[in-house]
């Protein structure tokens, strides 16, 4: 991994501080109780010590009663404390992670349209997922952190006030066990990850066999893929062993290094016993305290390791947060005037990113209330132009106007409640049928609802469906064909009513069969609505008032669909490819 | 998504039984490997619990009695037990390691053949994702068993009942004092388990609801911004976030009451061990070494009792995965090769004879269809969708085999055929171009996986492809990212037709695509086709008129019965189904 830029570092450290103190109550408690707990934790088996002093060798009633009290007392502390320390950890780290989910859908959510298509929703799953958790897992260690250090701190500071000899020696292979199980959880990660990784190539192999099992059957390919899956399995043996010799030298030494300290409190704290430097009590307290130890260390160390882990994650979330959405409102946008809903573009260049131009001074105006279908071969820039109304794009030069005003002067809800776009590749979520289409349009009726898929010819299908207009689509639902999800996608723009409306390619899935269906309720709703049609299919295109030939960026021809066949030989090859390829219809 | 998990998918005694039995016939090659492994869990368990024993024994013997010649004895056994944890611990991960990432492997190999080996009709009934979890999640949680947990568990179950024993053997007084803690301890983590398997388990599914509402936001994002509805999706979205989050808390709060009750247990046991062992040591009933040790098994209680809790989930999925993947490798192959089964000649006459068909109890969906297809014959299947028509052509490759009747190839049926050479010449050429991951030239190679470059570049010229697959990046050896997804519909198609090509069958059944492709390539697709399919015999299934007007013969299937034969021309003028069929086609648009 590259290092990033300075900012992005502190970006990410920055954003990792503001969703981890989104619950300042919480922190307040937790590090308390944490602080309480250890403290608890330290005093029992002082208490002890002295019950055993005063209350038992020489025997005293009153004494030992008042520190059996006192040890009752600190261990409820204990119990209640690890409770609100532990839901309090969860609360301010689980909710930093909700609040990096939150963030980041929200910004991708206002992310203009650029910047989707270049990203890749498998990253933007892992910054959601992923990432997210790598920053909880650092931040749930806010209250423990600063009791950890006090738990080191004072119990070392017991032990050295009981025999600062013994202690040193008891206490010097610590050190050891913090850095030693440090070094483990950073050299362990990568190859843990490896393994991660090989499981993942074994899933590739398995899903594409399976998902493909007909090809890998239909040419007898069985030991073709056995092979790779044999190559994937060798690969997974080969990491777990790797990771298995890992854990085998250091989870023995983890657990080996806190009784070499036991060792040497025998060792050395007999040798003090004898010599009436220290009482058998304090030997004993001293086996205590450094079981006690060794918790506090373990999870320092994995706290140390998992700093980097946490930080180059909110780093890379904190990169997408900080990109700019390029399509804003201006300040001072106008509303919508209450315009006939005329469109045009004066001179307009654009083309997406660095790439070269689609569209070169392509001017054209589109009358209030007209349709304009709009056809060339694929890449000539047709869906550039539909895309520019709505400004999902801006141009890089001259201007696109809705009723005169510059599409980048006036409110963006506005415009896009104006303007409605048919995708060729609808997108239905998951949701009923009636959520589908009611999607831009919460107030919508039943009765709404049911007369735009029945002018959309959706109504038949969706009757048909289990439970009508309540029927769920998506994932755990209904799955439609092309054709149906794009009728489904036609009641929905229907229904948004919208001034002008753009239909992208929105029937190229329809089967030719049934199109005609709709092409009457597409003409109904055409009618004294200012239309773009991106199309292939005559029949189709022939609906609109007047056929717009596009080529190379720029109206090559224009008229209605009979003058063009009439006139135009680029026309009439570009309707033959399609008549080429719908030879049937 | 891991599938077994909830508590209703918990093994009968019975099945555990059934499931141990077989996992042990199937570790029984490793036996030497396991009984030194358990050889080592045994001295591991051993030294650990001999270290609170020396330290008694140091304690009383030596420190007590002044005897430093004992300490010194007792601190040298001490090392020696540290010395036996660390060996031990360590070769039990190793060995434990050798004997579970093999049996892995082994078993991720021989789920992977027979998958491969099952026949169609097996897929039919079993969703892709639901076989896919089979080789992934369940494997993989057998993966975390042995990685994690396996040696651990059995090691502190060891270590946990010695140490019971040893400190009943001690002082019973003492011990009787401190074991109250064991029920307890048992009883919490049977709670807790139960509990954060429920609380796990609904988590899981709202971690799903939001990752799906996520993607959605993500994939349906130009939607949205189209049609306005930012606010709705980022309110939504919100809502499954902040569901999540609440469910998370649930969860973690179930662990932080578990947490709490350990805590208790473990203030008062100490406690108890300080308090009343020093009263017992003050009354000379227990030595101090005694309640040294004690202090130390402490540790031994513990420790095993919350880490085995955990494991106790991962041992229960392991098991209901070992039980789904046996279930698997005992479904039988139906498409299989007889023995003696003898190769299909060169070229043949492929004869479909009375044949009827249904998957499995399903309703009949081929009826006592016969029709012989002559070599360099082009046959067109047409019929309305669900005719039968798809499925006939399944039966023509031994997708399926028949319920009645025979397919015949050069008058062997293909029953009696060898798998290799049917697949060498019959080929299929399905709608879509599915691709698998590798270079585009691996793709191809599928068909033939010993073909020389140049046996691939003379595929690829047969089919006057040569300049599409130059215009590619790095040619035929372009990377195919995420099954094709940077190649568009008909440049796969491209892909598939040339695999085709290299196989070099003499029989090639066509599924026609239903859908248009880029038109940029929808006029290469087909010419490749049209040479792919020169001087072969073709079957194709029909989706366009054009084809149907091209071929030799017009099959018109319905209802699953073949209702007409003849050449186009011959149909259109009898005024039959098909004819019927063409009115229809034609009655659509015209220009």
């Amino acid at each position: 991994m590259s290092t990033p830029e300075p900012h992005i570092r502190r970006g990410g450290w920055r954003l990792m501080r503001e969703v981890s103190t989104r619950e300042p109550r919480w922190i307040v408690l937790g590090v308390g109780c944490a602080l309480g707990w250890t403290l608890a934790k330290i005093a029992i088996p002082l208490f002890a010590l002295q019950a055993i002093d005063e209350g038992i060798d020489p025997y005293d009633r009153e004494a030992l009663l008042g520190w059996s009290i006192a040890i009752v007392a600190a261990t409820i502390v204990v119990g209640v404390f690890t409770y609100f320390r532990r839901k309090s950890a969860f609360a301010i780290s689980l909710r930093a992670e909700a609040e990096l989910r939150r963030r980041l859908f929200d910004h991708l959510q206002r992310l203009h349209f650029a910047y989707h298509d270049r990203a890749q929703i498998g990253e933007l799953m892992a910054r959601v997922s992923t990432d997210a958790k790598q920053v909880q897992m650092l931040v749930v260690f806010i209250p423990i952190a600063g009791a950890n250090f006090v738990m080191i701190v004072g119990v070392s500071v017991v032990l050295f006030a009981l025999n600062a000899k013994l202690a040193l020696v008891a206490m010097a292979s610590l050190p050891v066990l913090l850095v030693i199980a440090t070094k483990f959880s950073s050299i362990l990660h990568p190859v843990a990850m490896g393994l991660q990784e090989r499981l993942a190539g074994v899933s590739h192999v398995v899903e594409e066999s399976l998902s493909g099992v007909r090809v890998v059957k239909g040419f007898g390919a069985e030991e073709v893929q056995n092979g790779r899956l044999a190559t994937a399995a060798d690969g997974v043996y080969e990491r777990g062993m790797a990771l298995a010799r890992l854990r085998s030298i250091f989870n023995p030494l983890l657990e080996v290094l806190p009784m070499l300290s036991l060792v040497a409190v025998l060792y050395v704290g007999g040798r003090e016993v004898i010599a009436g430097r220290l009482s058998v009590a304090e030997l004993i307290a001293f086996n205590t305290y450094i079981l006690m130890l060794i918790f506090p260390l373990r999870m320092t160390s994995f706290m140390v390791a998992q700093v980097s882990r946490a930080a180059a994650s909110a780093q890379r979330v904190y990169e997408i947060l900080a990109t700019a959405p390029e399509i804003v409102e201006r300040k001072d946008a106008q509303p919508l005037p209450e315009g006939p809903g005329e469109v045009r573009f004066e001179d307009v260049t654009f083309g997406y990113g660095a790439g070269p131009p689609i569209l070169r001074e392509f001017s054209l105006t589109i009358r209030p209330g007209e349709s304009v279908a709009l056809v060339g071969a694929t890449g000539t820039g047709k869906s550039t132009v539909a895309r520019l109304v709505p400004r999902f794009y801006d141009v890089d030069a001259g201007r696109v106007t809705l009723d005169g005003v510059d599409v980048r002067d006036l409110r963006l809800s506005d415009l896009r409640d104006a303007v409605g776009l048919v995708f060729e590749d609808t997108f239905l979520f998951t949701d009923t049928v009636r959520a589908n289409i009611g999607f831009a349009e919460a107030d919508a009726t039943a009765e709404d609802v049911e007369r735009a898929a029945l002018l959309a010819g959706a109504h038949d299908f969706i009757d048909e469906l289990g439970d009508g207009y309540d029927s769920m689509l998506g994932e755990h639902g209904y799955s439609l064909s092309g054709g149906q999800r794009q009728r489904v996608a036609i009641a929905r723009a229907i229904l948004a009513d919208p001034q002008v409306l753009i239909l992208d390619d929105a029937t190229s899935s329809v089967d030719p069969t049934k199109e005609h269906e709709i092409r009457d309720a597409l003409g109904e709703v055409m009618r004294d609505r200012t239309t773009i049609i991106i199309a292939h299919r005559p029949a189709t295109i022939a609906l609109a008032d007047r056929v717009v030939l596009i080529d190379e960026g720029h109206v090559a021809a224009e008229g209605t669909h009979r003058e063009l066949l009439a006139t135009s030989a680029a026309y009439r090859t570009v309707l033959a490819q399609a008549e080429a390829h719908e030879a049937a219809s | 998504m891991r599938q077994m998990y909830g508590s209703d998918e918990t093994l009968s005694g019975e099945e555990k039984a059934l499931v141990f039995r077989r996992t042990a016939r199937m570790l029984a090659p490793r036996r030497r490997l396991i009984m030194l492994g358990a050889v080592c869990v045994v001295m591991q368990a051993a030294s650990t619990l001999a270290g609170p024993a020396i330290v008694r024994y140091g304690i009383d013997n030596g420190v007590d009695a002044d005897d430093l010649a004992a300490l010194n004895q007792a601190a040298l056994a001490f090392l020696v037990a540290v010395a036996g944890v660390y060996v031990f611990g360590r070769l039990t991960v190793l060995l434990v390691a050798r004997v579970g990432e093999g049996f892995l492997r082994d078993l991720r190999e021989k789920v992977f053949r027979h998958l491969m080996d099952l026949p169609l009709e097996f897929y039919d009934r079993n969703r892709t994702g639901s076989l896919v979890a089979r080789m992934t999640a369940d494997i993989d949680s057998l993966q975390e068993l042995v990685s994690q947990g396996l040696s651990m568990f059995i090691v502190n179950l060891l270590v946990l009942l010695g140490a019971i024993v040893i400190m009943v053997a001690m002082s019973w007084q003492l011990a009787l004092g401190v074991l109250f803690v064991v029920p307890v301890l048992v009883w919490a983590s049977t709670w807790f388990r139960r509990e954060s398997n429920k609380a796990y388990l609904q988590l899981r599914e709202r971690v799903g609801g939001t990752l799906t509402s996520f993607q959605e936001g993500m994939s349906g994002v130009r939607v949205v911004q189209a049609f306005n509805q930012e606010d709705a999706f980022r309110r939504r979205f919100a809502e499954t976030n902040e569901k999540q989050y609440k469910t998370n808390l649930h969860a973690e709060t179930v662990t932080a009451r578990y947490t709490t009750i350990i805590e208790l247990a473990q203030g008062s046991a100490i406690a108890v061990i300080l308090f009343y062992g020093g009263w017992l040591t003050g009354q000379d009933v227990i030595t101090v070494g005694t309640l040294a040790a004690f202090v130390l098994y402490l540790q031994n209680l513990f420790e095993p009792i919350q880490q085995m809790s955990q494991l106790f989930n991962t041992i229960q999925a392991a098991g209901a995965a070992l039980q789904k993947l046996y279930q698997l490798l005992d479904e039988p192959v139906t498409i299989d090769e007889r023995p003696g089964a003898v190769d299909l000649p060169p070229i043949g006459t492929l004869d479909v004879d009375a044949v009827s068909f249904r998957y499995g109890d399903g309703p009949t969906v081929l009826d006592d269809v016969s029709i012989s297809v002559a070599p360099g014959q082009r046959v067109a299947l047409v019929g309305p969708t669900g005719a039968g028509k798809s499925t006939l052509a399944k039966l023509m490759v031994r997708f399926y085999d028949p319920v009645v009747g025979s397919v015949s190839y050069g008058g062997v049926d293909l029953r009696d055929a060898t798998l290799h050479s049917l697949r060498q010449r019959i080929v299929v050429v399905p709608q879509e171009g599915f691709l698998f991951g590798g270079t585009i030239r691996d793709n191809i190679l599928i068909a033939k996986p010993g073909a020389t470059p140049e046996q691939v570049d003379e595929a690829v010229a047969a089919l006057d492809l040569e300049p599409r697959f130059a215009a590619f990046a790095h040619g035929l050896d372009t990377e195919v990212h995420e099954r094709g997804a940077n190649l568009s519909a008909g440049e796969r198609q491209l892909v598939s037709i040339t695999r085709a090509a290299l196989a070099d069958p003499a029989l090639v059944v066509l599924d026609e695509a239903t859908s248009s492709l880029d038109p940029g390539t929808e006029l290469i697709v087909e010419h490749a086709l049209e040479r792919l399919m020169e001087g072969r015999t073709v079957i194709v299934i029909a989706h366009r008129l054009s084809t149907a007007a091209r071929a030799d013969l017009v099959a018109v299937v319905n209802h699953g019965r073949l209702v007409e034969v003849g050449h186009h021309d011959d149909l259109v003028a009898r005024g039959g189904e098909y004819a019927a069929l063409f009115a229809s086609w034609t009655g659509g648009a015209r220009l």
